[in-house]
């Protein structure tokens, strides 16, 4: 399997008023090409920072002293560590933050997106919906928004007709109508088309009009030179004035493009609801809304920063039913960060468990959830009230101070096993047979 | 009996003075609500269920809209007053009421009844003062009702402190230097400070991670089974209710939709809210098959008619609730969508009365050919009752007037608010 993207050795400290608090002490984890992999901790362990960190959306006092994270082979925080850097200094460290922030534009949003915890806080008040998911193509990938435009410019009539003899003709109509829409220039059109056929809410005859009106639709002519130019370059216009008329009509495309998202997130009205505003919708939706933005772009690693932690149980259970069923659809990879274990299990491949800032076990869902071999997964097993359980045993004592954290394993005071060696050195990540790796003394070489 | 709650009734009225929109939020809508000495009872629902608005109501934190709640009243008393309220002897109605009525009692007497009752709050971020020391917040309680003070006080604060397993120095400390988990115990301390019989605990854990969950759920354990106390747990975390409770009530949309053991209900529910609700718990170790359910729970201004649950049920009939509109919002969306080789946009649905709708630009066959294909996807189609021909091109259909459900009780003692469970529906599982 591919690696998609590889952290090494992260530590991540945040230098506040109050002291410095280590927040991630060497992380170490992979993301293989499409599976999902959850991440569980409790608050405090260094998950959300995780997040942060690989979706390039750290806070001017993150202070990175060393560590990796690899992206296509590129190593993407390669401005913030300096070998031989002991001191923070908070001019330079904003500077290099700044400059890496510039760096990621690229990437943040359109190969790498995040979905945060609470739709109402992450979402914009003030904009409807729609505008809100147009914008995040309209910024990325504005080349997306003109083609689709440009390719409804240039169909005409006959083109439909026979794209619909070919949709008709039931038979891998699929490769056929690429074919079909390479071999006209008219690229863009295929995700319109195939939106309209593939409803089973319609008749046949409402899709074929549908489809049909598509053709031959009226764009201003001064904005046409700048809309092929846009479809060539992906880049935006700059000029004053007519940079807002072309965004206008780009934005008015991602509506569009909204209202299909949405669609096969299973929002009902997607035509009302890209027209609403987020106070309207109730929270199920707006999560909806929230996951739309992060995949629109069709991004390679999507990370799901406890995206049901603030919905009812029956809507969590619909929220993680579409994560299932988009997962198949997308190819994409997703990091799916959450405190319930019952809940990764559902939607993971593999679970990693981290405390204190650090990765210690990960394994695929099952070897995790029936074998958890470190102390900490264990007891947190215990811990967790089901409906069949009759006694719960919680773990002692508290989540370690992160300005202040034991030395050793930082799970030792707490663990019924603990060693003497336990208190004095770090153990290292051992592995397993299966891809199960854990950190802890108790699996290493016997000393 | 700790609490006998009878038909508990809150509406709020939203908007202000000059609104011209207002608009009538009912929270809870007559509920029926008993707590036994030492007992847990576990209220459970989604949010916006009305389930904190319940507790508040117990402990007379807020004013009923309706209803009458009896506190620790003798069960003889009690037996006395549900006779009463069965042959309707105003006299013995009022007798009672006037002793134990938390809603119909002098302020000054609620005051002291208050020493009895307590509450625990969801976030112990924001329930305790920042700028109180711990002894003072644990002290609060005692002095407002005067159960004990000075010395005594300060004596009784550090006692608690023991009881709920902190060290005694915490006395001096503010919250803010303490951990969630901590300042959950000092808020568990301040409810036992005047030594209560009933606690109601709202959503005690949900702030908390799971390790210090578990630390305060069995701390409220062993802190009941010490002190002899009742419990009213609302939460929505089906696991934790499961864990405390020896009784559930389910709530949906303000309403009771199934009361029973625990066992009962968590093992073999039967409303479908809580069939549903069930099997949307995500289980370790296993991938479950879920009862499918639509949509979010509903607006509490803009109730259902008929049951609350019926257009998310994957149960529902003919009689659930269904009433114009949603037939003729499908029935639009049919016309317009799968039947568009009709009549498409110039078909016009138009809604008369509550169980009316006239359909015009359609024919009697064609529209009869539609619900006989979709009755069986589309549940709101199955109310229809009868389609009338009105003109060449006009049809108007009727519904079944539908019934709200009651709560029935069942063989097994439990009680659920469902159709399915009715005398005349019983065969149709």
């Amino acid at each position: 399997m591919d690696k998609v993207l590889e952290v090494k050795d992260l530590e991540l400290k945040f230098v506040t008023r109050r002291g410095v608090f280590h927040a991630l002490n060497g992380v170490n984890l992979e993301l293989y090409k499409g599976e999902v992999l959850g991440v569980a901790g409790e608050s405090g362990s260094g998950k959300s920072t995780l997040m942060l960190a690989i979706g390039g959306l750290l806070p001017s006092n993150a202070w990175v002293t060393r560590g990796e994270i690899v992206y296509m082979s590129k190593n993407i925080i390669q401005e913030l560590v300096k070998e031989g850097d002991t001191k923070y200094v908070k001019k330079r460290n904003e500077k290099a933050l700044k400059k890496l922030n510039e760096k990621l534009q690229s990437i943040r949003g359109s190969k790498i997106s995040t979905v945060f915890q609470d739709p109402m806080t992450a979402l914009n008040p003030v904009l409807q919906v729609g505008y809100q998911i147009a914008e995040a193509v309209y910024y990325h990938n504005p080349s997306v928004l003109a083609r689709r435009i440009l390719a409804r410019y240039k169909a005409t009539k006959d083109d439909m007709r026979e794209i619909l003899s070919i949709l008709k003709n039931k038979e891998d109509y699929n490769e056929k109508l690429l074919k079909f829409i390479k071999g006209k220039n008219l690229e863009g059109l295929e995700e319109q088309v195939l939106f309209i056929w593939e409803r089973n809410d319609l008749h046949d005859i409402k899709k074929e009009k549908l489809i049909l009106s598509l053709a031959g639709e009226k764009v201003p002519r001064t904005a046409l030179p700048f809309l092929y130019k846009i479809a060539r370059s992906n880049k935006l216009e700059r000029t004053p004035i007519l940079s807002r008329f072309i965004k206008r009509i780009l934005i008015k495309e991602g509506y569009r493009k909204a209202v299909e998202i949405l669609s096969i997130l299973k929002v009902p009205n997607p035509e009302k609801v890209v027209y609403m505003y987020p106070h309207e919708l109730s929270g199920g939706m707006r999560q909806r809304v929230a996951i739309a933005i992060g995949l629109i772009n069709n991004p390679e690693i999507v990370l799901l920063d406890e995206p049901t932690t603030a919905l009812d149980v029956t809507v969590q259970a619909q929220v993680l039913d579409l994560v299932r069923s988009i997962r198949n659809k997308y190819s994409s990879s997703f990091i799916f960060v959450s405190h319930d274990l019952s809940v990764l299990y559902e939607v993971s491949d593999r679970i990693a468990i981290m405390y204190a800032g650090k990765v210690v076990e990960v394994g695929s869902k099952d070897e995790i959830v029936s074998k958890p071999l470190h102390p900490y997964t264990q007891s947190l097993l215990r811990a967790v009230p089901s409906i069949e359980s009759e006694k719960i045993s919680p773990i002692p004592g508290e989540v370690p101070d992160l300005r202040n954290l034991p030395k050793g394993c930082m799970f030792h005071p707490r663990c019924p096993y603990a060693m003497d060696i336990c208190k004095n050195q770090e153990p290292p990540m051992y592995n397993l047979e299966n891809g199960h790796k854990v950190a802890c003394f108790l699996y290493g070489e016997k000393k | 009996m700790m609490i006998a709650g009878y038909n508990i009734t809150k509406q709020y009225v939203s908007g202000g003075m000059f609104s011209t929109n207002k608009a009538v939020v009912k929270a809870v809508q007559g509920v029926n609500i008993k707590i036994k000495e030492k007992e847990t009872v576990g209220l459970v629902g989604e949010s916006g269920s009305g389930k904190t608005t319940l507790a508040r109501l117990l402990i007379g934190l807020e004013e009923v809209t309706e209803g009458t709640i009896l506190f620790n009243i003798s069960d003889g008393e009690l037996n006395e007053y549900e006779e009463a309220l069965k042959k309707g002897d105003e006299g013995v109605i009022k007798r009672i009421e006037g002793m134990y009525d938390i809603t119909k009692i002098p302020r000054s007497r609620l005051r002291k009844l208050r020493r009895y009752m307590s509450i625990v709050f969801q976030d112990p971020y924001s329930s305790l003062d920042p700028r109180m020391t711990v002894i003072d917040i644990i002290k609060e309680p005692m002095i407002a009702t005067g159960y004990l003070s000075g010395e005594e006080a300060n004596k009784r604060v550090l006692e608690l402190l023991e009881k709920v397993g902190l060290p005694k120095w915490f006395a001096y400390r503010y919250p803010h230097e303490l951990s969630g988990g901590q300042r959950q115990r000092v808020a568990i301390a301040r409810a036992l400070s005047t030594n209560p019989k009933f606690i109601a605990l709202d959503e005690p854990t949900s702030a908390l991670d799971v390790s210090t969950q578990a630390q305060i759920l069995n701390l409220l354990k062993s802190l009941q089974r010490d002190e002899g106390l009742s419990y009213l747990l609302i939460t929505h975390n089906i696991s934790v209710a499961s864990y405390l409770s020896d009784r559930m009530y389910v709530m949906y949309a303000g309403k009771l939709v199934e009361v029973g053991e625990r066992e009962q209900v968590i093992k073999n529910p039967k409303h479908p809210y809580t069939i549903v609700l069930m099997s949307a718990v995500p289980k370790l170790g296993k991938i479950m098959q879920r009862v499918p359910v639509k949509g979010e729970p509903p607006n509490l201004v803009n109730l259902p008619t008929g049951c609350h649950f019926h257009p998310r049920c994957p149960y529902a009939f003919e009689y659930c609730g269904w009433n114009a509109v949603e037939v003729a919002e499908d029935l639009k969306y049919l016309l317009e969508g799968k039947y568009y080789d009709i009549g498409g946009e110039k078909i016009k649905v138009d809604v008369l009365s509550e169980l009316k709708i006239r359909v015009e630009g359609l024919g009697y066959q064609d529209l009869e050919k539609i619900i006989k294909n979709e009755i069986e996807a589309v549940m709101s189609f199955k109310s229809i009752d009868s389609i009338k021909k009105e003109s060449e091109n006009a049809v108007s259909i009727e519904l079944k007037e539908y019934i709200t459900p009651k709560l029935y009780q069942l063989d097994d003692g439990r009680l659920v608010s469902c159709l399915l469970y009715d005398e005349k529906f019983i065969n149709r599982k």
